[in-house]
């Protein structure tokens, strides 16, 4: 133990003689952890905010709509398929026993306006009072349109956290009154905040009003999608079960493909998957070899390190050195370098971490990175100093004192 | 008590390039404690080799070397490794210190192989620089210190493990005859305290401070004296012709 802090003491020694070398060799080590550090920062962050992201999307949902979210079919394929109806939705709950609620969403972009202020580009949904149940929406206050208020068209709406902010700064929106065009709408409710759905649309940034509403003043057709909440017991039976219903609905006959879609979570989920391993992969590859390129350069630093000492390491031997303790020395020196690279590696991609949690997406560096990162640097160090420290604790004592 | 040294028949021989150099080509000699020993001989003649030999930094090619009723002929590198720490103080003609560490830790070294802990490391081998009276300067780096001072803490280190035999090739080669003059001195008050010195000289005046001078020959002792007009006043214990 106490030999093992001396030889410690002596790699320290010997690097901090050479600080400016130490710290250049140890570049690519550098580069390597930090590559490896990030890259594992990026993907936990991802997958973090994947995770939240799919939270929007119930796991038990079916989204039927016109095109797969996913899809290899070609444009004009999807074109041509007929837009999907609100009557589907009563058919739909009456013919499967999984079905527990559904929803008829429809949707545009429109600005909302409250006197002078003006909230622009916000998603409009058409949607029914059962949206409540399939997508996962609070009310932070007010409360959601009624089926009443559905049927009979009335012109209220529901406005999303951002939206709320925009337009009633400091004030309680319920009550009151906003436009959209010429129409104007009483505000009902207020969702809670959201965040954004794959860091890309805001699902605060948009406002739900009744289906008939919608249809009445803006269009009864267009775009639409059905959002269906099943037994999440049952969710692959009620898929096939949904399929057929909606064949039947649409008359297809057996040998006809389908001409609609039904979308889940885990069309996203296998897409992440790949994109992870791309990304996974790309990282390893980079990390593998700047830790290659970089325990060569620690190597050969060593090597040229025990021909410049090899007097020092005579006169060690001389005075009583075992081949053990010179092996030790140098050894611990490579080590030293390396752990020093990964740790300010490390120490980089904490800081990288902070500045894609603050402006990209949330993440942190994950302890068991940090560690990773540590320990791999340290074998690198290892393997890249066996070779030189070897040679020098093989040194012949009389011939080292005599080099010159 | 064994001998403190016993070299018989020893030979060491090079290979240069399928030449055979016999840089030592028999020797026998008995060292004892508290010997006052000089080495002379021609260039070549083998003085470091067998100084090499004796310092156990190398290993015979025939023959045997008792260390203190220790068979060294026998030993692997790392058993070398400790006698040479516990037992043998070497001094270099050219002084061999670590640049990068000072006085004091360079006479440190050798109680950091010999696993001693820190606080009596320092405390001896700040003894070790009081011996060579270099207190003052045991904070100077080599670089800052005189040649003569240079050889005083080489000295000091060789003393820092209280060995039992100190060994110096040419100490005093690199000094000017001042300085020389001033090592000479502290080796004979060490060998006033006590201490077996072995010393490897091309002058006879310094050879003079020893009570004894071996010279050598080809890698043959040609003649082992006994210098009864030593400076060194104190006479040897005992003195021993070798066979
Ligand atoms: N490593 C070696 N390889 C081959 N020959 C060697 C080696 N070391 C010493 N020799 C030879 O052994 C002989 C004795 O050398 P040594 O160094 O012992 O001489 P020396 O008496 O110390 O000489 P000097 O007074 O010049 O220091 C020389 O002929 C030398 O060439
Ligand atoms: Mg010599």
């Amino acid at each position: 133990m106490f030999a093992y802090i001396e030889s410690l003491r002596m790699a320290l020694s010997a690097i901090w003689g050479n600080k400016l070398r130490a710290a250049l060799t140890t570049l690519g080590i550098i580069i390597g952890i930090l590559a490896v550090t990030l890259m594992g920062t990026l993907i936990s962050g991802l997958d973090r905010s994947f995770e939240k992201s799919m939270s929007f999307l119930g796991r038990d949902v079916l989204y039927i709509a016109k095109h797969e979210w996913f899809g290899e079919q070609e444009w004009w394929e999807i074109r041509n398929r007929p837009d999907l109806k609100v009557a589907y939705v009563e058919k739909l709950k009456s013919q499967s026993k999984y079905v527990k609620a559904a929803a008829p969403v429809t949707m545009r972009t429109v600005n909302i306006t409250r006197e002078d202020e003006m909230a622009m580009g916000i998603n409009i949904a058409g949607t029914t009072p059962e949206y409540m149940q399939t997508a996962f929406l609070n009310i932070e206050s007010g409360r959601f349109f009624t089926e009443g208020e559905d049927r009979s068209g009335t012109r209220v709406i529901v406005i999303g956290y951002d939206v709320a902010n925009a337009l009633f700064e400091n004030e309680n929106p319920i009550g009151e009154k906003v436009k959209i065009g010429n129409y104007v709408f009483r505000v009902v409710g207020v969702t809670e905040k959201q965040g954004k759905f794959l860091g890309l649309f805001s699902m605060d940034n948009r406002a739900l009003i009744p289906l008939g509403t919608y249809q009445r003043l803006f269009s009864r057709r267009g775009w639409m999608r059905l959002d269906i909440k099943v037994d999440e017991n049952h969710i692959a039976d009620a898929k096939d079960e949904i399929t057929a219903i909606m064949r039947n609905l649409r008359g297809l006959h057996p040998e006809e493909k389908n001409d609609f879609a039904i979308n889940q979570q885990d069309a996203f989920r296998q897409q992440y998957q790949t994109m992870k391993i791309a990304i996974g992969g790309t990282g390893i590859f980079i990390t593998v070899l700047s830790l290659v390129v970089g325990g060569i350069g620690i190597m050969n630093i060593m090597f040229v390190s025990v021909k410049e000492r090899t007097r020092e390491i005579g006169v060690r031997k001389a005075i009583g050195a075992t081949p053990s303790s010179i092996m030790r020395q140098f050894l611990f020196e490579a080590l030293l370098i390396c752990l020093f690279g990964g740790f300010v590696g490390m120490v980089m991609a904490l800081g990288g971490s902070i500045l894609i949690d603050k402006y990209i997406f949330p993440s942190t560096l994950p302890v068991s990175l940090a560690i990773t990162a540590l320990v791999l640097s340290s074998v690198v160090g290892l393997i890249a100093g066996l070779a030189p420290s070897f040679r020098a604790a093989r040194l012949d004592p009389i011939e080292a004192l005599r080099y010159e | 008590m064994a001998d403190l040294i016993k070299l018989s028949g020893l030979k060491r021989y090079y290979d240069v390039g399928g030449e055979i150099v016999k840089a030592l080509d028999g020797v026998d000699l008995v060292i004892n404690h508290n010997e006052y020993i000089s080495i002379m001989g021609p260039s070549g003649s083998g003085k470091s080799t067998m100084m090499n030999m004796i310092g156990c930094l190398d290993t015979p090619t025939e023959g045997t070397y008792e260390f203190e009723g220790e068979q060294v002929h026998e030993m692997d590198d790392n058993q070398l490794a400790s006698i040479r720490n516990r037992k043998i103080g070497f001094v270099f003609q050219t002084f061999n210190l670590l640049p990068k560490l000072t006085a004091l830790r360079n006479v440190e070294l050798p109680l950091v192989y010999a696993n001693i802990p820190r606080d009596e490391r320092l405390e001896h081998a700040k003894i070790a620089l009081e011996k060579v009276d270099l207190t003052d300067r045991m904070h100077h780096k080599p670089n800052e210190l005189s040649g003569g001072q240079r050889q005083r803490v080489a000295i000091a280190r060789a003393l820092a493990t209280n060995p039992s035999i100190i060994l110096a090739d040419e100490p005093t080669g690199n000094l000017d005859s001042k300085s020389g003059g001033e090592i000479m001195e502290v080796f004979d008050a060490l060998f006033k305290e006590g201490n077996t010195i072995i010393l490897v000289t091309h002058e006879a005046y310094i050879a003079k401070h020893a009570h004894r001078t071996i010279h050598i020959l080809d890698g043959c002792i040609e003649e082992d004296i006994v210098n009864h007009k030593s400076k060194a006043r104190k006479k040897p214990r005992k003195q021993k012709a070798t066979a």
